[in-house]
């Protein structure tokens, strides 16, 4: 864990066709952390992610982006494959691999290098990066799955797929939306341990509902609510907090408990 | 038995070129008529049409319902030229029937053939480029693609139809020789038709080494999930234009190779009903397996010429119907349909082989 911020967000508002979704969001993502953003459906998480790897475009305010080394960049108006370019990786809530490449030409597609078109012709993956393929795909659990088209694989797996496709482009951020959506118990737990080990060499951004997760795994908390930042601190702060309970933990309590 | 059945693919079509290279000696013996050879050669340039449309069909999910255009920008080219080596450079009637006393401005460079060939490369390339580029860059996809592409077809189909005194309107450009020398020479009919299976060759070979690096993965991986793609760090919209383009050249080639076996091209090669037919040739054979698409546009070909030649009068039905019962039950295409079956049979002796 570090102070240092990585991902600034600086009194950022969207609002679409006259509704608006985030209303002046100033939240700073530190490095080497896990970030959660929770709060209620309909709070704006996923819309911060959106805003952040270049899928929308902010009415107002800017996303400033503090690499480790090298100077500051502002990510808003950049193109998202430009932002991936700078090591910002976006895993979507549902899972979206290359259903009909095996899980190593899923893993191969996300190296840095023949992301060009000329380039893509006569690239190959060199050696190291396929031992950072493997080395991947150890963690993941996936490693004798190699051949396997990624449309066979099971529902958790094809999370720690995306996850591993992620990975392979050693990101500075990466930022999952609702990773453990639809997973029981014992993946719930190995996605968790998967995250803990990833936040050694970069920052993990995680929209989540299950409390449980976010409450064994988070660095950082911050609570959304209609389009606004209620409430930022780890974790017991945030469950102590009377007004967080009364808009979120309240209601989802029973489901959580 | 591995070999076999990882170059399955490739030994089919090797099995279907060797075919195809004895359909002139299969004239000589009296098995086919001398026709043959020309319409067969016409069916190679289709099946070079279709390799291309799958690449992006197939391949990449772009469904173009307008590749008659580049067909048609190839052939009109090549024909343009054939006619001025027919005239010897002077104006056309048709074009003195439409009041000019000399060659339009752009009929010029077909006067000389190393500029025609480029011209037939170029001019349907940069077109494909200039429609690719604004379409994939604003993300137009799926069937908003579709119909723009049709309505562009629509808008050439047109515009070649009315601009009689440039291009002879709907009877288009006929009586022409070939690009070596008269259309009636047997010779030079069979020296055309092994070039045309020559290219059929090359653009086959061409795509399936693209589709084997890491290009033509991420063709795929643009079918399966488009913005993945693009949050995996590549621009698609480039990847599309280019693998656009090359089809459009794909087809450019083949239309230039078609009119050499046809000596003629009218704007009937432009309408909507014939790039519809080259996405059925692909959707017949089954899409996304570049040996489907030759299959498809060779056979698709070749029965609507028995069978029109066979019930004159309700052929256009028989085919109908044979299309139907493909797209409801074979939704894979006829190669979908052989290699599940394929896969069945070896999954069942497997079994029975581990059993004893």
């Amino acid at each position: 864990m570090s102070d240092r911020t990585i991902i600034q967000l600086d009194k950022i508002s969207v609002s679409f066709d006259g509704f608006k979704a985030l209303t002046d969001v100033d939240i700073n993502v530190n490095e080497n952390t896990i970030h959660f953003f929770i709060g209620p459906n309909g709070a704006g998480k996923t819309t911060l992610l959106d805003i952040i790897c270049g899928k929308t475009k902010p009415t107002a305010g800017k996303v400033m982006y503090y690499p480790p080394s090298g100077s500051d960049i502002q990510l808003t108006g950049m193109k998202e494959y430009k932002i991936v370019g700078l090591g910002i990786g976006r895993k979507f809530q549902v899972p979206s691999v290359f259903t009909n490449l095996t899980v190593q030409d899923n893993m191969e597609l996300s190296l840095k290098n023949g992301r060009k078109v000329l380039e893509s012709v006569f690239s190959k993956a060199r050696r190291e990066e396929l031992e950072r393929i493997d080395e991947i795909l150890d963690m993941i659990d996936l490693k004798d799955k190699k051949n396997i088209l990624a449309k066979n694989l099971a529902h958790g797996q094809k999370q720690w797929l995306e996850i591993g496709m992620l990975l392979v482009q050693n990101p500075q951020v990466i930022m999952l939306d609702e990773p453990v959506a639809g997973m029981g118990k014992p993946e719930t737990f190995k996605t968790g341990e998967i995250l803990k080990k990833i936040k050694k060499d970069c920052t993990v951004i995680v929209v989540e509902h299950d409390m449980e997760f976010v409450k064994l795994y988070a660095d950082m908390v911050t609570v959304m609510h209609e389009g606004k930042v209620l409430m930022e601190g780890d974790i017991d702060t945030i469950l102590n907090d009377e007004t967080v309970q009364k808009v979120y933990l309240g209601r989802g309590g029973e489901r959580n408990a | 038995m591995s070999f076999i059945k990882k170059n399955s693919k490739n030994i089919v079509f090797t099995i279907i070129v060797i075919l195809l290279a004895l359909v002139p000696l299969f004239t000589d013996i009296g098995l086919l008529k001398s026709s043959s050879i020309v319409r067969y050669g016409r069916y190679i340039t289709f099946a070079i049409v279709a390799i291309g449309l799958d690449m992006i069909w197939g391949y990449t999910g772009i469904l173009s319902l307008g590749h008659g255009i580049y067909f048609c920008l190839g052939g009109y080219g090549m024909a343009m030229y054939l006619l001025m080596q027919k005239t010897g450079g002077k104006i056309t009637d048709f074009m003195q029937r439409g009041g000019f006393t000399d060659l339009p401005w752009f009929w010029k460079p077909f006067l000389n053939l190393p500029l025609s060939l480029i011209l037939i490369v170029i001019v349907p390339s940069l077109l494909a480029m200039i429609i690719g580029y604004f379409t994939f860059k604003n993300r137009v996809r799926g069937v908003y693609f579709s119909i723009i592409s049709q309505a562009l077809t629509w808008a050439m189909y047109t515009l070649f139809n009315g601009l009689q005194p440039y291009t002879n309107g709907t009877n288009g450009i006929t009586g022409i020789d070939t690009i070596i020398g008269s259309y009636y020479d047997q010779t030079n009919i069979r020296i055309l038709f092994y070039a045309a299976l020559t290219a059929l060759v090359l653009v086959y070979a061409l795509s399936t080494f693209l589709l084997g690096t890491k290009f033509g993965k991420i063709l795929i991986a643009i079918r399966d999930g488009e913005n993945r793609t693009y949050f995996s760090g590549y621009c698609v919209s480039k990847f599309k234009t280019v693998v656009y383009v090359l089809s459009a050249l794909f087809a450019a080639v083949a239309g230039a190779i078609y009119v050499n076996l046809n000596n003629s091209i009218s704007t009937s090669e432009m309408t909507i009903t014939f790039s519809v037919s080259m996405v059925i040739w692909v959707a017949v054979g089954g899409r996304g397996s570049l040996i489907g698409a030759v299959i498809g546009a060779l056979l698709v070909s070749a029965c609507e010429f028995s069978v029109s030649s066979a019930f004159p009068d309700i052929w256009q039905y028989i085919i109908g119907i044979f299309f139907t019962v493909v797209i409801l039950f074979f939704r894979r295409g006829i190669v979908g349909f052989v290699s599940d079956i394929f896969e069945k049979v070896t999954v069942k002796k497997n079994k029975e082989g581990s059993v004893a």
